[in-house]
């Protein structure tokens, strides 16, 4: 899946960070126990920088998931832009 | 008495260095690696770890 035929949707982006996330996740309880693991590692550093990537693009086009991927370029505070979650956000 | 629990002698572990009455679970190695997206839906990106229940309502099929 390239990068940018993620952006078809909203929900697309969405999904697409809840894959690489829990690929990312999976790999981080392996090393746990694997510290050395080289492949695992590499794993690893590949899914965690395809998630920060997407969570930068969704909040480039659309709002913050996390504070920390909020995007500084509107000059101001957007963290609470997004719908809360009783709103239908995520 | 016939002891029916005891596993085939193929199966028994080499005694020197396992002590009885002490579990033992294999370590895992890193090899191949489901898709994000069946990884996702599998709840693990190890195939050797996807051990879905196949029993229902608390019994074998």
């Amino acid at each position: 899946m390239t990068a940018n035929s993620r952006y078809k949707s909203k929900a697309a982006l969405l999904h697409w960070i809840n894959m690489v996330s829990f690929a990312a996740d999976d790999a981080a309880l392996y090393l746990d126990t694997h510290p050395q693991d080289q492949e695992a590692l590499a794993y690893f550093a590949n899914y965690s920088g395809l998630r920060r990537q997407a969570m930068e693009d969704f909040a480039e086009a659309f709002y913050p998931l996390t504070r920390d991927a909020s995007q500084n370029s509107r000059q101001q505070w957007d963290w609470g832009a997004g719908p809360l979650p009783w709103e239908g956000g995520c | 008495m016939q002891n029916y629990y005891h596993p085939a002698p193929s199966r028994t572990i080499p005694a020197p260095d396992y002590p009885v009455a002490m579990a033992y679970v294999p370590w895992q190695h890193f090899s191949d690696t489901y898709e994000p997206d069946k990884a996702l839906q599998c709840g693990t990106i190890f195939p050797e770890l996807n051990k879905p229940f196949l029993g229902r309502k608390g019994c074998r099929l």
